[in-house]
């Protein structure tokens, strides 16, 4: 999507060191160029995107500042529940919605910006099971929570799990500490994250079963020079190191 | 104690590993250290191996065979016992078995606990994608087609079969792993004769037929009257066209239930690309003589000198956008008339279930991979004696097509291993991979997801009785198309980043948004443009394209072969018995 190969594994051994401070540089020197200002749409999902008072902050903020100043692209960001700001970027020329999983079913309703980060997403439980989980299928009886938009939900859905949605992942906390699911299937970073903001303590995954390519996914009619200047952008920030560095400061340590 | 002492059968296999000199001397020096002068097992140990010989019934292997391979892998895995490890594949049923099933007994026989990931085919190759360019160890192996040789041979980023199996003198490779078994072996095999990929499953694409409605006295006299010749096998699309009119447009309903003579799908999504680059262009007859892909034009249309891709555009010597392409993808989307008004909505998964409903006369291009769904016996399709209302035969050709030309898409879902994986992961998953293909499990397997791999699985007495209830799968794996139906070739260089613009632009073409000629030259541009990147950012890679110069169109008309000009004749329909059309496969 973003280069071929060859180039890649150019980009990825190459400039590291310059990372943060080019970015920052181009934040602060680098005038704004297109008129048309994009709006992405974002939802609160700890440890990545979350409002506090007036002050948006987390992963998914920072990354947007970095790759939006380094493309000259004027924006604002918004944070609405995942379906709602799915449907918006679908349906609304110059908008975006991050962070989704990146997969064949989505691929032609969007112009995509991946990866935006690699997640993985465990089954949690009450700490009530006995037998350890050897295969995702182990729980083809039980019920599992997810939330409204969750790519994830989608996935167990479709390969014929019980899976019950909530308008947003912390309710599910609550199912499962009150067993009105048997499981919860979250990405682990926000899992851990959640727990700790509600101070509940599921522990480690039972069972790690999926890794996902989030992405930003935007409007089919966005304009080919913002795409590409979208795309050259993630470029540089995945040739500078700067993904690299800002997934390790977020817990996002795959391999 | 028992003990397994390397016998005269372990070197006699590995001198039949390999075709070429390179290979086989590798794998014979595999096989030479890979000798376990003795296995200690505890009886913990060996009582799960008798378990697993029950569980995995039938085997091409003796019990004895089995058991030494079962304690094989029972002792090669202890160094890597408590190992948590990932690998990815599409959505096959054969896969899910494996997720569900299989890898359960790997972990009960060795320790090694395996998360085997399904997703869809597109989202393996975006996986694949992702671990390259990040270089994250998002998965220890992937099981991803061989469609991808093209790039794999080029770009230096896999850990090849040939290197795994020689790795530490060959001791993680089993001594009957039996590599010329491997009916796909040659897809998997780059032309520098390295092995790139181990194939895990197999399917092909063939013609798809309701026998019970083309055998029905009634309909063969109503078809002859109107369309003067026999109802049978299409030998040629306009044959398949005009059964398709006849079933559609005059039959129209069959014990009150509405009937297609087609059936396809085409909305835009990854999947509409696979439906015409797989080989519905070289059915047309796009591409030149010679297998496995066409020399010197491919079914892609794009045209190779030596190795070296040259251009796609008929103005660089390709045929992606000339007279053949254009009528190929004028009867691709005008047969959608012809389906179920749902086909242009649908994408491959949703299609696949609609000829299993009992509404279908024919589809021209079935995956073989969906055997297994079809011979259900509470489908419509399926006799009350298990056997199946349907047959698959040969695939009609188009009015370009001439003998010697590639048939029909055949492919394998193979096993690939990236570079920038840990090599106690990559070695764990290595030792997974040849457990799930070996001759232990690999007949049991087949018989679960029909996408047979080994030759001695194909002719095993268990698959002959089996033979009558698969519509004539294992006669066309028993015969000479097995070799003949092939995979996209060497010749796509970067197939993760030139395969998405078949979806995107014939989706385009589909909707009306631009005419066949608009579509086909944009895809044409679009390739010539990625080719001559290519060729700038990668100078230093084995066959690197080297793009022609344009030329006008008629020039390369007049030169023998493709690209090819337009043809003004039409073509009567022709059709032969089931019985004489799938001699052809012999």
């Amino acid at each position: 999507m973003f280069g071929n190969k060859w180039f890649v594994n150019k980009r990825l051994k190459n400039e590291r060191h310059l990372s943060i401070i080019s970015v920052l540089m181009c934040m602060f020197f680098s005038p704004m160029v297109f008129a048309d200002k994009l709006t992405i749409y974002t939802y609160s999902e700890v440890p990545f995107a979350t409002q506090v008072n007036n002050t948006k902050q987390g992963l998914v903020i920072e990354f947007l500042e970095a790759l939006l100043t380094h493309a000259k692209i004027d924006y604002q960001v918004q944070l609405l529940p995942l379906k709602r700001g799915m449907a918006l970027a679908e349906s609304k020329k110059n908008t975006c919605v991050l962070p989704i999983e990146r997969n064949q079913q989505r691929e032609s309703q969007f112009k995509w910006f991946a990866p935006v980060m690699i997640s993985r997403y465990g089954l949690f439980s009450d700490k009530s099971i006995n037998t350890p989980l050897i295969t995702l299928s182990d729980v083809k009886s039980n019920s599992i929570g997810s939330f409204l938009g969750s790519g994830i939900g989608e996935y167990l859905s479709n390969a014929g799990y019980k899976v019950q949605l909530t308008t947003n992942d912390a309710l599910n906390l609550r199912k499962l500490q009150r067993k009105r699911i048997d499981f919860w299937a979250a990405d682990i970073v926000t899992a851990k994250a959640l727990m700790a903001e509600q101070k509940i303590d599921f522990g480690e995954p039972e069972l790690i079963f999926f890794t996902s390519i989030r992405a930003m996914a935007c409007n089919s009619e966005l304009d080919t020079e913002v795409e590409n200047r979208l795309q050259n952008a993630l470029i540089h920030l995945y040739k500078t190191g700067y993904m690299s560095d800002l997934n390790k400061k977020y817990g996002l340590t795959i391999g | 104690m028992k003990t397994f002492i390397a016998p005269t059968w372990l070197i006699f296999t590995s001198l039949l590993l390999s075709s070429s000199a390179t290979s086989a001397d590798l794998f014979l020096k595999a096989a030479d250290n890979t000798s376990v002068d003795s296995i200690q097992l505890n009886a913990e140990d060996e009582k799960k191996i008798t378990t697993l010989i029950s569980l995995l019934q039938p085997t091409s292997l003796t019990s004895l065979e089995q058991q030494q391979e079962l304690r094989w892998f029972a002792q090669q895995s202890k160094p890597f016992k408590g190992l948590t490890i990932r690998v990815v594949s599409e959505s096959i049923k054969t896969h899910v078995y494996e997720s569900e099933v299989l890898a359960r007994l790997f972990y009960e026989l060795t320790g090694i606990h395996v998360i085997h990931e399904i997703t869809e085919e597109d989202d393996v190759i975006k996986k694949i994608t992702a671990q390259i360019e990040t270089g994250l160890n998002l998965y220890d192996a992937y099981i991803n087609d061989s469609d991808l040789i093209g790039s794999h041979f080029r770009n230096g980023n896999i850990t090849s079969i040939t290197e795994l199996v020689s790795f530490d003198d060959g001791k993680l490779t089993l001594p009957t792993l039996d590599i010329n078994d491997f009916i796909g072996i040659k897809f998997t095999t780059g032309p520098d004769g390295i092995i790139y990929q181990l194939p895990d499953q197999q399917f092909a694409n063939l013609y798809w037929y309701r026998s019970d409605w083309f055998e029905d006295v009634t309909f063969k006299r109503q078809f002859k009257s109107k369309y003067g010749y026999e109802l049978g096998v299409p030998q040629n699309w306009q044959a398949y066209e005009d059964i398709a009119h006849f079933f559609s447009n005059d039959i129209k309903h069959i014990n009150g239930v509405r009937v297609y003579g087609h059936m396809d799908y085409a909305a835009t999504d990854p999947s509409l690309g696979w439906r015409i680059s797989d080989a519905w262009l070289s059915m047309a007859g796009v591409g030149d003589v010679g297998l496995p892909n066409g020399l010197p034009v491919d079914e892609w249309g794009i045209r190779v000198e030596q190795c070296h891709p040259v251009g796609a555009s008929v103005s660089r010597g390709g045929e992606l956008n000339g007279p053949a392409a254009v009528y190929a993808i004028d009867k691709f989307v005008s047969w959608l008339d012809l389906a179920p008004q749902e086909a242009r909505k649908l994408t491959f998964n949703q299609a696949s279930k609609w000829p299993k409903t009992g509404q279908i006369a024919q589809q021209i291009f079935w995956y073989s991979a969906f055997v297994g769904e079809f011979i259900d016996p509470e489908l419509a399709i399926v006799n009350e004696d298990g056997t199946p209302k349907w047959k698959v035969a040969p695939s009609p050709v188009g009015k370009y097509w001439q003998t010697g030309m590639k048939s029909g898409y055949q492919d394998t879902g193979a096993w690939t291993f990236i570079n920038n994986t840990p090599k106690e992961r990559q070695l764990a998953a290595w030792l997974y991979a040849q457990f799930l293909v070996s001759k232990s499990v690999s007949l049991h397997k087949t018989l679960v997801g029909y996408t047979p791999i080994r030759l001695s699985d194909i002719e095993s007495e268990a698959m002959s009785q089996k033979a009558p209830y698969l519509g004539g799968l294992v006669e066309f794996y028993r015969s000479e198309a097995r070799n003949v139906w092939t995979p996209t070739g060497t010749n796509v260089p970067d197939y993760r980043n030139m395969s998405g613009h078949w979806w995107h632009y014939i989706g385009k073409i589909v909707e009306g948004k631009l005419s066949t000629q608009q579509g086909l030259d944009a895809i044409a541009d679009e390739f010539d443009r990625h080719l001559t990147e290519l060729s700038q950012s990668s100078s230093n890679t084995k066959c690197v394209p080297k793009v022609n110069s344009p030329k006008p169109s008629d020039y390369w008309f007049k030169q023998p072969g493709a690209p090819k000009a337009a043809l003004e004749n039409s073509v009567k329909g022709k059709t032969l018995p089931y019985k004489e059309a799938i001699l052809v496969w012999e």
